[in-house]
């Protein structure tokens, strides 16, 4: 039940880096597939020679593995001018896909976890801000955060009040606006793209377009992926594995708001898969 | 004014080992990041034409140009610890051991560093075959470390801590970012939480810092 | 579920905390700044984070995750997202019976920890864990030589290596794998604890050795 609807999806199962090294064995939902190359040009069958339909989108190649899939979400800012795209790689979790996603909408961890970068002690209050699903896109938003960071991003000189806008428009994706150093008007973009292997365990691609002209490439995946390896320390270490999504186990705050939300919606969509329900 | 250059990934214990050894020291370098992955930058002909075994880290001082880690952290002691205690070389017996826990450290680099970039990366390595080479390599870590205890000691060679401990400590303090946890090595993460304890100490991710070494109203 | 022996007193130090299990219950034992020691379910309430990768502030334990303090009683003192929020009684962990006696710390799931009773004062020598069923252990502690003499049995957990009594407390964590704690006669020299301490390599490699391998 709960794969049939994860079923159709699209989900990012390479991207150009590792293409480029020869194919990919990997694994979806349950099944296994092998992504060959090019990258303009790919192909994802499964072990049985089974070919899945493929797009390439935000530098990563896509497949669904559903006969009736809803249509990967657009993120329009990809395609503004003068960003700098940055495919950060793929990182293994043992956790569930809608952990690593629930764990990315968090900001009162960031004190703790990604200490003297994203957050700092004594600066832990996290004001109220606003979560909800957005009935017309389907999706969960949250808005009207600030944050403040030593470290908000490679291009920041020092310590910025930062302002957050988070959003998930599929259950094993989400996006984050924030604060642009060098561009106070703009915002730049965090995403996680996250590759259900199983329900206990994924792959996770994070990605960026940002507005940097002056540090290099290396620099700034290496920012993310330093963020996201103190995340995978946490990640592997929540019980029960799946998301609980009966409020019974876990006790949320006010600062869980987009939490709150975000699990609400998994509820509602039927989007079971990697979670904890009376019914699964 | 820079001691030294190091080219460095962010997620590499090796980096790290000598990123600690600087901190500790209170040596100024500048970083240059290489895109190890996903770039494999360090596979680049420029790369390949500094460091041929096309590893990372690397350092650079002036002409001089390391390649192996064991021997940035001797570098660092020698060129920058005045009391001689990071790296007590010419001591006949302190010496010794500290190479041979260099040696050590480089087998640990080779299970227990293979492990974790399989867990976390996907290396492509036989993964039953490191971690099982790593668990061996941390039960010997363990044995040796409880010796020390028995004896009263904290560090693992001498009255204070060497290049010994630096060069051993980050595969065994990310050991369970590839499953392997030390809930059955006590002297391990007791010996963890006393190199985490030292002043200078600097973080790498799946490593964390002693937050309740920090007082909540402290400034950053 | 009896009281089972967790690890040593001298590796848990004031404001230090350790992971244990008992009868597959993951637990977190820690000892606040006063010197006292807790052993809770290791599981913070609020995400599931454990508690054992938590830190010690005073006489709490403070989840890794999002700082949330929670002080010897179980109850949550502290939640850093909201600083003027005094947090309701209905925040708070699990606690174990747990008690200290002759170097070991032994965790009750049931109730109020009820130490092994030991017939005479032993020093704690290490703890470790073996891939071995309890039944393994012990069959290869019968046949496992200590500088050329063969272990007897003599009480529940003890046994007599010639001049030398040795206790082999056991606490298992799964059909083959065993926590086994260690302590020995007391005014041993170092020599013979090094010695000691190597005998349970030998001791595990054979109680390994002799299963079937099956986990």
């Amino acid at each position: 039940m709960s794969l049939l609807y994860a079923s159709n999806d699209w989900y990012p199962v390479a991207d150009a880096a590792c293409l480029a090294r020869g194919p990919r064995k990997t694994r979806l939902l349950g099944t296994d597939l092998e992504v060959l190359g090019p990258f303009d040009d790919p192909v994802v069958t499964d072990m049985g020679g089974r070919r899945f339909p493929v797009q390439v989108r935000y530098d990563h190649l896509w497949t669904t593995i559903g006969d009736d899939p809803r249509p990967l979400f657009d993120i329009p800012e990809a395609d503004e001018p003068g960003r700098r795209h940055v495919p950060c790689g793929v990182v293994r979790v043992k956790c569930s896909p809608l952990r690593a996603v629930e764990n990315f909408l968090d900001i009162a961890h960031f004190p703790f976890v990604h200490t003297g970068i994203l957050g700092a002690e004594p600066h832990t209050e996290v004001a109220t801000y606003k979560a909800e699903i957005r009935e017309d896109a389907d999706e969960v938003w949250a808005t009207n955060i600030s944050f403040y960071q030593p470290q908000a991003a490679k291009s920041a000189a020092g310590g910025i009040t930062t302002r957050y806008e988070y959003r998930v428009p599929a259950p094993t994706a989400a996006v984050l606006y924030k604060t642009c150093p060098p561009r106070p008007k703009a915002m730049d973009v965090i995403a996680i793209f996250v590759q259900p292997r199983s329900e206990t365990d994924c792959d996770v691609w994070p990605w960026m377009a940002l507005y940097d002209d002056t540090t290099g490439f290396a620099d700034l995946a290496q920012f993310q992926q330093e963020i996201f390896l103190q995340d995978r320390s946490i990640l592997e270490n929540q019980r029960p594995v799946k998301l609980p999504l009966d409020p019974k186990l876990e006790i949320p705050t006010r600062a869980d708001l987009t939490s709150i939300a975000y699990r609400r919606w998994l509820k509602r969509r039927g989007a079971y898969y990697g979670a904890l329900t009376d019914q699964t | 004014m820079s001691d030294f250059t190091l080219y460095t990934y962010v997620l590499s214990a090796s980096c790290y080992k000598v990123r600690l050894m600087a901190a500790l020291l209170g040596v100024p370098y500048d970083s240059v990041a290489v895109n190890f992955y996903p770039g494999f930058e360090h596979r680049s002909e420029a790369m390949l034409a500094l460091n041929p075994s096309g590893t990372l880290p690397i350092l650079r001082a002036g002409d001089l140009v390391l390649t192996e880690t064991q021997a940035m952290l001797g570098w660092l002691a020698t060129n920058h610890d005045r009391t001689g205690r990071w790296y007590p070389a010419a001591d006949p017996v302190l010496g010794p051991q500290v190479l041979q826990w260099l040696g050590f450290a480089a087998r640990l680099t080779g299970s227990a560093g293979l492990a974790r970039l399989h867990a976390i990366l996907d290396w492509p390595v036989d993964g039953e075959a490191v971690r099982k080479a790593a668990l061996k390599d941390l039960r010997e870590l363990e044995l040796l470390l409880t010796d020390r205890v028995l004896a009263g000691r904290t560090w693992l060679v001498g009255d204070h801590p060497t290049i010994a401990d630096i060069a051993c400590f980050p595969h065994a303090a990310l050991s369970p970012d590839a499953g392997l946890e030390h809930d059955g090595f006590p002297a391990i993460r007791n010996w963890l939480y006393a190199v985490r304890s030292l002043p200078g100490f600097v973080t790498m991710p799946g490593i964390h810092e002693l937050l309740e070494l920090r007082e909540p109203a402290d400034p950053q | 579920m009896p009281s089972m022996p967790v690890g040593l007193s001298r590796d848990l130090p004031p404001k230090r905390v350790m992971r244990a299990s008992v009868g597959g219950q993951d637990i977190v034992v820690w000892r606040a700044s006063n010197g006292d020691i807790a052993a809770w379910d290791n599981r913070c309430p609020h995400r599931g984070m454990a508690l054992s990768h938590g830190f010690v502030r005073g006489n709490a334990l403070a989840c890794l995750y999002h700082g949330w303090h929670y002080e010897q009683s179980g109850r949550c003192s502290y939640i850093p997202a909201h600083p003027d929020l005094d947090p309701p009684a209905t925040i708070h962990t699990t606690r174990f019976g747990v008690t200290e006696r002759d170097g070991v710390i032994w965790v009750d799931t049931s109730g109020t920890a009820k130490p092994g009773m030991l017939t005479e004062s032993l020093d704690a020598l290490r703890s470790l864990i073996a891939e071995a069923s309890e039944t393994a252990v012990v069959a290869a502690c019968l046949r496992t030589p200590f500088e050329g003499t063969m272990p007897r049995p003599s009480d529940s957990s003890l046994y007599a290596l010639g001049t030398i009594r040795l206790a082999l407390l056991m606490n298992p964590l799964g059909p083959s794998r065993t926590q086994v704690t260690v302590l020995t006669s007391t005014g041993l020299s170092l020599q013979t604890r090094h010695a000691l301490s190597r005998w349970c390599e030998t001791l595990r490699r054979n109680a390994e050795a002799s299963g079937t391998g099956d986990a």
